[in-house]
């Protein structure tokens, strides 16, 4: 690092990225980014009618119930608004739940409800758990220690951020809590390379992004990183007839997760959102210098810190030992739950460190969450998700292919089907049991599909509805619906072909797949 | 009442010998817009032996029910039971033991009327499906397909039972083409004695109002007109 002479502005410069008390986030509508947007708003608003339209008047198929339908409609139009912002995303929302009620896609108690889901409570309480963490000024401590550390520069950044999520991925199989966790982190040291809400700056949307990736794409390492994972394996065993360990899994699905999100890295910054040479440093006159100037005038830890450091230790430890609760209490303390108890503590009077009007909680970002699930459960429960899993694989005449192209074909409809939907649990209870019948009508051993199709159970990353961290990681506003796309999609499709040359590779090494240009008997 | 009585000996005669199986049951109902019915049901009995052997058919109001296939000599009566119909097949002497028989029926008042709390839009109805298997002898394979009357699509599935287990591939209840027309199946691996494979359809007319096309139409026409200033030279 140059020895930069450090002046007062810089210091002032450095504080002011950190004063993160300051820093709100605005309900405001993000700055249209040049002219181009700006007729991609204008002319988003008729689209996302045009798109309704069509779809709302389309010829039915048999298998599409009307009001399955209707939700595709008013899905489509919520996806192209969110897409080009006509509006803000969150006054979308309220335009999809209402036309969600008008087209008796879903009833007025299963449209409230959804403000009511594990994922909207998870999120306010990360935002409280997030305030306690910035007001104690814990989590400028230790962003400005994993600056000194691993901050040099900014791939060095976004390398730490990938081994932390890696070492976590294990151990916290919530991927909400996982992304909880870590969110005050990322935006101190998103802050640290410029990229705030108002500023958002190249650095900033890969980070934010690659933990979206990595907090997802890593669950995928071992057979307990999501209760879906743990379905999938049930129904191997139970319709396709073998038991799969632990060890099975590992030696799949972690090879492909890890070298997946370490491309995804480099490619993100170096083509996706291309990092510019100023932005690969931190943003601050005098270098790290300022940075190891500022983290030991902050001295010992204060008692502010330590309480936010027990009261968020304790809520790992309970998320960390979810497995173990009903032995202990008798009861489970869920992920939101276990946030819900450092919440109260945090907010304890006296013995707490925060006050209310302390917690910055945006309530334009819960709407917005509330309406994309609101969509994403329409799907699920009119059986439009469904419907459309089974188009995509009989619309495929999969006799008498090649098991490459089978396998092929079948990855990619299981890896891109997320976007179809908000769930795990259903996309795994639809998808599996059909690629096993399938794999089976076809005269391929069921395990040789399913196994493999079942590591990209969470793979969901392609839009901001796709999952927990997706809905809370928006939140920050340092990218768009656009940019999650470019990156999730960017993501899965490293993953396909990564599969697919595993399959053809150690999958068939291990004795898991058949050679890859073999034809069913 | 005789027939009943007749009926509940066999049920016993059934239960003792506990030697007739049903392998297979599909029905198939074409249901016009009256909510009448016609339907064909096959069974298939494993194990099975001259004498009476009762078969649960489901529907409240059935009709003309007439043999289409199985052993020359058989003969069939239809009665009901708690609200559902039993079907008496009686097999000749010398049937062998796994038979098929086949045979043909009318059903009345298929739409029930909607949910005090929840009622039907006008023009809408609720198409419903129920078998309960009143008898001892597991039906190993059950599925029921309805074909909707004309001019009319379904909406939503309202209902589909049994739950699926742990183990079942879903889903219970499909909407798919039935003979090329729009319609429904149900199907039950294992329906047990005392189990209902049940469906409920709420239907509407596959013809859709314009009036979504004219007012979102409209609200495109007014949002370029008014918010054209977004991409004029001077919003740079």
């Amino acid at each position: 690092m140059t020895n930069a002479v450090t002046t007062p502005s810089a210091e002032d410069q450095l504080s002011s990225l950190l004063d993160m008390e300051k820093m709100t986030l605005s309900s405001k509508m993000r700055a249209a980014q040049g002219r181009s947007e700006l007729w991609m708003r204008y002319l988003g608003f008729p689209g996302g009618i045009v798109a309704f339209l069509l779809l709302y008047y389309l010829t039915p198929d048999a298998g599409l119930g009307a009001s399955a339908q209707a939700g595709i409609a008013c899905f489509a139009l919520a996806l192209v608004w969110w897409v080009t912002e006509p509006f803000p995303t969150y006054v979308t929302s309220l335009v999809l739940m209402f036309l969600l009620l008008v087209t008796r896609t879903a009833g007025a108690k299963a449209i409230m409800d959804v403000l009511g889901m594990e994922v909207i409570w998870l999120n306010l309480l990360a935002f409280i758990l997030s305030g306690m963490l910035v007001k104690t000024r814990l989590a400028k401590r230790m962003a400005l220690g994993l600056v000194l550390r691993f901050g040099h520069t900014a791939g060095w950044a976004l390398f730490a951020f990938l081994v932390l999520q890696m070492l976590l991925a294990p151990l916290i199989p919530a991927t909400a809590a996982r992304c909880v966790m870590t969110l005050p982190l990322m935006l101190v040291v998103a802050a640290i390379y410029g990229s705030t809400e108002e500023t958002p700056n190249a650095f900033g949307k890969n980070l934010m992004l690659l933990n979206l990736v990595c907090i997802s794409v890593l669950s995928s390492m071992t057979m307990t990183g999501s209760s879906a994972n743990l379905i999938a394996v049930g129904l191997i065993e139970t319709m396709g007839g073998h038991r799969v360990y632990y060890i099975d899994w590992v030696r799949l699905g972690a090879p492909i997760a890890l070298v997946t999100v370490a491309i995804t890295m480099i490619l993100g910054r170096k083509l996706l959102f291309r990092i510019p040479e100023d932005e690969q440093l931190p943003r601050i006159k005098g270098g790290l210098d300022v940075v190891r100037r500022k983290y030991d005038e902050m001295g010992p830890l204060s008692i502010g810190e330590k309480k936010a450091l027990a009261i968020f230790g304790l809520v790992l430890v309970l998320w960390m030992t979810d497995i173990f609760h009903m032995r202990w209490f008798g009861v489970e303390i869920s992920a939101p739950f276990a946030a819900l108890l450092g919440a109260v503590i945090a907010l304890f009077p006296r013995w707490g460190v925060l006050q209310w009007s302390e917690a910055d909680i945006p309530w334009h970002l819960l709407i917005f969450s509330a309406g994309a699930y609101a969509g994403g459960l329409a799907l699920d429960d009119t059986g439009a998700a469904e419907w459309a899993v089974r188009k995509l694989f009989g619309g495929l005449a999969l006799d008498k292919l090649p098991f490459g192209v089978v396998f092929t074909l079948i990855m990619a409809v299981m890896m891109y089907s997320h976007l179809l939907t908000t769930s795990k649990t259903v996309r795994t209870m639809i998808m599996i049991p059909i690629i096993i019948t399938l794999s089976k009508t076809l005269g391929w051993d069921p395990l040789s599909l399913a196994l493999p199709a079942a590591l990209c159970i969470d793979w969901v990353v392609g839009l901001p509805i796709s999952g927990k961290p997706n809905v809370i990681l928006f939140s920050t506003n340092q990218y768009s619906v656009g940019d999650n796309f470019k990156y999730g999609m960017t993501t899965c499709t490293i993953g396909l072909i990564l599969l697919v040359l595993s399959a053809a590779t150690w999958f068939h090494w291990l004795g898991i797949t058949p050679s890859f240009w073999a034809v069913a008997k | 009442m005789r027939k009943l009585a007749l009926l509940a000996l066999s049920l016993c005669f059934a239960q003792f010998a506990g030697a007739v199986e049903i392998s297979s049951y599909d029905v198939t109902v074409r249901v016009a817009e009256d909510g009448f019915g016609k339907g064909v049901a096959t069974v298939r009995l494993e194990n099975a032996a001259p004498g009476p052997v009762a078969i649960p058919l489901g529907f409240t109001d059935v009709a003309n029910v007439q043999l289409a296939a199985g052993p020359e000599g058989t003969t069939l009566s239809a009665s009901p039971l708690n609200g559902h119909t039993l079907v008496g097949i009686t097999l000749p002497e010398g049937t062998p033991g796994a038979v098929e028989v086949g045979f043909t029926f009318s059903a009345a008042k298929l739409f029930g009327d909607g949910d005090e709390q929840k009622p039907l839009p006008r023009g809408n109805k609720l198409l419903r499906l129920t078998c309960l298997n009143s008898q001892p002898m597991p039906i190993a394979n059950y599925s029921a397909r309805v074909v909707f009357p004309d001019g009319m699509r379904a909406h939503a599935i309202r209902e589909a039972l049994p739950k699926l287990g742990k183990s079942e591939a879903g889903p219970r209840v499909q909407l798919s083409a039935v003979d090329s027309k729009p319609g429904a199946r149900i199907h039950v691996d294992r329906l047990l004695q005392g189990q209902s494979a049940s469906m409920q359809i709420e239907l509407v007319d596959d013809a859709r109002s314009p009036g979504w096309l004219i007012a979102g139409l409209v609200l495109s026409v007014l949002y370029l007109v008014y918010f054209r200033d977004l991409v004029s030279p001077r919003a740079e």
